[in-house]
């Protein structure tokens, strides 16, 4: 299976390396929407598939990288490039002071005090109108030339998202990884091995709104825009979704999460006004009969021709 | 003139002009349909104005294409922007790069509009912008792509505040929704207010979130302050629950809301809109009565079951000035339209409109009233009725051209 | 800013804190005996408010038809939320919340979209009978009158749900299974029965909110977006499964928002996640006992 794995990954490597040349505009753009939201979900996925935390408003720091990047050019003239790193390095100061009042309760409060804490964000984003555009947020970013086409925007969507990926998939693999995975099924436990495991969190928060911040950057590149929408507890709970979606104790999950969500709201969103009822009733189905996601129920199904993992999903557990 | 005499006349003199100017000038025949992208919001409180544009723009179409243009036939397609900027802008790109329109059509939220102006200027994608009314659309943020053929917020802006500073009130409460029109409208109030009477005084000003269900606190709290009068600058999204607020808890204190008067905002309401609030529009269906204005009523009313409001008045000359457009670039390329749009007059139910070349803003006048009931109707209508030339409150060229330097 | 202005704002923040408190009281009702985050709470809400206006509608200008309306909505959604229960969500108790959060969002989006199918995409406006057109001048400020229905309202249903879940055996039981269910089972008593009532209170609770803030709003699609996350905030604040809990939040979040308009206008908006965000940071578990 690990030669599949690795012809697996370069056959997509070169898809999306010819995305450009071989598909219509639009779907160029789509395809590079869907890695854009791909890696923010693959970012909270890291908290909360691989570290258990119900991290409820990840879009904070999407928006947080954003606007920094936003602002940064606009405001403040900022080159390009200083611009789209600092927006990642401000969303990760943003999930180092969130995610520290956070990491002290557990669980359902844990969530709701990053909707409270996220939310007032979302209140200053929409209030502070001189810097941030207000409700309309800001617009006709300007870009260097090279990413002012649609191809250039892509390829370095397409760049920083394998990046990112792998680094991600890096750290899942790691001890660190591993850790946080072990304080997730068993707190106790690893706080007794001596785990700190309030600093294991803490990190993974930083890390994983890194990348959220990461994607928000590339979402300016993408779009030239930004909106308060993105500091907006409703795409917080879009974006969990595409990680529950997909396969949330699987890496890919969130990306094909991601992939499906964009997908139904751009391309069922045609034909019908009702897409949201689509996605509902799938969603409902999808609990019956995939309750590990997508990616978890696919991964399930390869596996049985090994020896079965120690996999919490392969159980059906309850975490209740 | 019957609107039948002044089409015939139009006509007979472009029929002449053109064998007489260009001597064996071609026919012109389009070998496609004209394709027409809109974007507007289809849902929430917003959507009977989107609705009202789309039938007026549907009701010009229909006029239109019995006879084509150039052979041609206008078509269009749809899209839901929610009142959300982000959704009308990804509408918007999927219009232009997937159905490939001609040209785009919205929307009623300022945002909106203004983050699809510069999307449309990127793609050199002609855009005209039909409900929203922000003055940045074709002022400050203006260019070559993007028209506007409905008022904007300077215009009603200048209108209402000289309107309120001849009654003489002169110590103000403002309030409006916190977003793109409601900063326009109510600035551009205040800003000419001043102009108008110096000495006038801002007590204090409430801002709420668009679309806010609950207006009573902040309604009882400006009451409470006991200003002469008081502006309040909502749009779409709250000028349903202001209204109906005010009638509720008895708001005594005289208003001024841009569109107070329009049949889109009483008509739904009824009962539960209230009397003596002052307020401009740039159509009614019942003034002037002219037999042209008359005939578009019957027409739309024939069609839609209800009068036209400003923006079924908006998506009407939106259709004719596409249509127009087109004729006379005789090409589909959307350079020669934008072109051909400039400068263009066209008859409408109330008369001849301009878009002015300077900066792509239809010539509309204002109309000032004030809300009252009427016995024709079951729903209120504007009384007092006095109308100003939209010269008279339009920017000039000069101050257009200022305040797009400004924006660099 | 005289004593007059403050008392004038808290009464109206009063009456907004009333229809808080009976959905937060659904809220947490189901929070607290069936563990379920009911994301779809908001829009039986919304679906509550839509009955009633069509109810009063079909009736015309009848002087009871509101009544009936505010009778009607909340059985509706309350049969609404029951069959959702029996036939789905009683599979699923077993299951890890983020799980039963995604059905519940599942039904959300269903539901939302079929009122949008049902009612169309204007929005609606329900009038109140004419005994309760009009405001009252309560400490110098014009109270809209029906906003007194809903400051009699909401104590009602405190004291109601209190004689339930105290005075009577399906109540008793219900507080039981929400501290303990696996005892309860043992005992003898079938949970899901009780589970079922929980869950259909609940769901009334979230109509008749709906449903007594028709008369005073413009009923529309969206209009459960901010009472969704108020309604959690506030069980949050309050303590999960804790009745009175959700009494203090909701009066926290009415009060802070309407005062906060005279002290702090621009900002008055983020008082209620300033408070939550306060309490939580003080008192991680909320103000009052938690269920769980």
């Amino acid at each position: 299976m690990v030669n599949g794995r690795i012809v697996a990954g370069l056959l997509l490597a070169a898809g999306l390396a010819a995305a450009p040349a071989v598909l219509p505009p639009f779907f160029v753009y789509l395809l590079a929407l869907v890695l854009v939201t791909g890696l923010l979900a693959t970012s909270l996925n890291l908290v909360l598939g691989y570290g258990g935390l119900y991290q409820f408003h990840h879009g904070v720091f999407y928006g947080i990288g954003a606007y920094t990047a936003a602002v940064g050019i606009t405001r403040l003239g900022w080159p390009a490039w200083l611009a789209f790193v600092a927006g990642p390095v401000a969303a990760a100061a943003a999930g180092l002071v969130i995610g520290f009042f956070c990491v002290r309760l557990s669980r359902l409060y844990f969530g709701m005090l990053q909707l409270s804490l996220g939310s007032l964000v979302w209140i200053v984003a929409l209030r502070w109108y001189p810097v941030t555009g207000g409700d309309n947020g800001i617009h006709g970013i300007p870009l260097p030339a090279a990413l002012q086409t649609l191809p250039g925007a892509y390829a370095l969507v397409a760049c920083t998202v394998a990046a990112s990926l792998g680094v991600l998939w890096a750290v899942v693999r790691s001890p660190f990884g591993l850790t946080l995975q072990a304080i997730r099924d068993n707190p106790q436990r690893a706080q007794v091995m001596g785990v700190d495991v309030r600093a294991h969190q803490l990190a993974a928060m930083v890390l994983a709104a890194f990348f959220a911040g990461v994607a928000g950057v590339l979402y300016v590149a993408l779009e030239r825009s930004v909106f308060p929408n993105m500091l907006f507890w409703v795409l917080s709970l879009e974006i969990l979704v595409m990680c529950l979606l997909g396969g949330w104790f699987t890496f890919s999950g969130p990306v094909v999460g991601a992939a499906v969500l964009v997908g139904l709201r751009t391309l069922v969103g045609r034909y019908t006004e009702y897409w949201t009822l689509v996605l509902g009733v799938l969603l409902i189905l999808l609990i019956f009969f995939l309750p590990e996601g997508i990616m978890g129920h696919l991964q399930r199904r390869w596996t049985w021709t090994r020896a079965p993992s120690p996999h919490p999903a392969a159980a059906g557990g309850t975490r209740g | 003139m019957t609107d039948r005499m002044w089409r015939v006349l139009v006509a007979a003199v472009v029929a002449v002009s053109a064998v007489a100017g260009a001597g064996a000038a071609p026919a012109v025949r389009f070998d496609r349909n004209i394709k027409v992208g809109v974007v507007d919001t289809y849902s929430g409180p917003p959507a009977v104005f989107g609705n009202d544009a789309l039938n007026g723009f549907k009701l010009a179409l229909q006029e239109i294409n019995r006879d084509g243009v150039h052979g041609a036939r206008i078509e269009f397609v749809t899209r839901d922007e929610k009142f959300s900027p982000e959704i009308g802008l990804s509408m918007a790109r999927e219009l232009v790069l997937q159905e490939r329109v001609d040209v785009l059509v919205g929307t009623i939220n300022s945002a909106t509009a203004l983050a699809i102006s510069a999307f449309a200027r990127e793609q050199r994608v002609p855009f005209i912008v039909w409900i929203s009314k922000s003055e940045d659309i074709t002022g400050a943020k203006g260019h070559r792509y993007v028209f506007s053929t409905g008022e904007n917020t300077a215009m009603a802006g200048k209108a209402l505040a000289e309107a309120m500073a001849r009654r003489g009130f002169t110590r103000f409460w403002l309030g409006a929704e916190d977003y793109e029109y409601g900063h326009r409208i109510t600035n551009s109030f205040w800003k000419f207010m001043k102009r108008a009477k110096p000495e006038a005084t801002l007590l204090g000003q409430t801002w709420w979130r668009t679309g806010e269900p609950d207006l009573v606190p902040y309604l009882t709290q400006i009451q409470q302050a006991r200003p002469q009068a008081v502006f309040f600058g909502t749009g779409g999204a709250g000028m349903a629950n202001v209204l109906r607020t005010m009638k509720v808890i008895g708001f005594n204190v005289p208003t001024a809301i841009h569109t107070a008067i329009d049949v889109t905002v009483l008509r739904p309401l009824g009962a539960a809109a209230p009397e003596g609030v002052f307020g401009t529009t740039d159509y009614l269906f019942y003034y002037p009565d002219t037999p042209a204005n008359r005939k578009f009523v019957q027409d739309f009313q024939a069609a839609y079951g209800g009068p036209p409001g400003f923006p079924a008045f908006h998506g009407y000359i939106t259709g004719y000035f596409i249509a127009e457009a087109f004729r006379k670039a005789r090409s589909l390329d959307r350079d020669r339209f934008v072109e051909a749009l400039e400068g263009l007059r066209i008859p409408t139910p109330v008369g001849e409109v301009e878009m002015r070349g300077c900066d792509h803003q239809a010539v509309l006048p204002m109309i000032f009233g004030v809300t009252r009931r009427d016995p024709r109707f079951p729903f209120l209508v504007g009384g007092d009725l006095v109308t100003i030339p939209g010269r008279d409150v339009m920017p000039t060229c000069e101050d257009i051209r200022r305040a797009r330097e400004r924006a660099q | 800013m005289d004593a007059g202005a403050l008392l004038g704002q808290l009464v109206v923040g009063l009456s907004r804190a009333m229809i808080l408190f009976i959905v937060s009281a659904g809220l947490t009702l189901v929070l607290g005996v069936l563990r379920v985050p009911n994301v779809f709470h908001g829009s039986l809400y919304m679906v509550g408010a839509f009955v009633a206006w069509s109810v009063a509608e079909a009736l015309g200008g009848h002087p009871a038809g509101l009544w009936l309306a505010l009778a009607a909505a909340p059985l509706v959604t309350a049969g609404v939320g029951l069959a959702v229960e029996r036939l789905l969500l009683c599979r699923l108790y077993h299951r890890e919340h983020l799980m039963l959060i995604l059905f519940t969002f599942g039904v959300m989006l269903v539901l939302n979209d079929l009122v949008k199918l049902l009612w169309g995409p204007t929005y609606r406006s329900l009038v109140p009978p004419p005994s309760l057109q009009g405001a009252v001048t309560v400490f110098g400020v014009a109270l809209p009158r029906f906003n007194l229905v809903l400051l009699v309202a909401g104590p009602l249903v405190a004291v109601g749900l209190w004689l339930f879940a105290h005075r009577t055996r399906a109540g008793k039981v219900s507080r039981a299974a929400a501290t303990d269910r696996d005892m309860v089972a043992a005992l003898g008593v079938d949970v899901s029965r009780v589970f079922a009532l929980a869950f259909a209170v609940g769901c009334f609770l979230a109509g008749l909110g709906g449903a007594l803030v028709a008369p005073t709003t413009s009923i529309t699609l969206g209009m459960d977006h901010s009472l969704l996350i108020d309604s959690f905030l506030i069980v949050i604040v309050g303590g999960l499964g804790n009745l009175w809990g959700a009494l203090v939040g909701s009066l926290l979040f009415g009060v802070t928002q309407s005062v906060g308009l005279l002290v702090w206008p621009q900002f008055a908006i983020a008082f209620p996640y300033a408070v939550t965000a306060a309490v939580l940071l003080v008192r991680p578990t909320g103000l009052l006992r938690s269920a769980w």
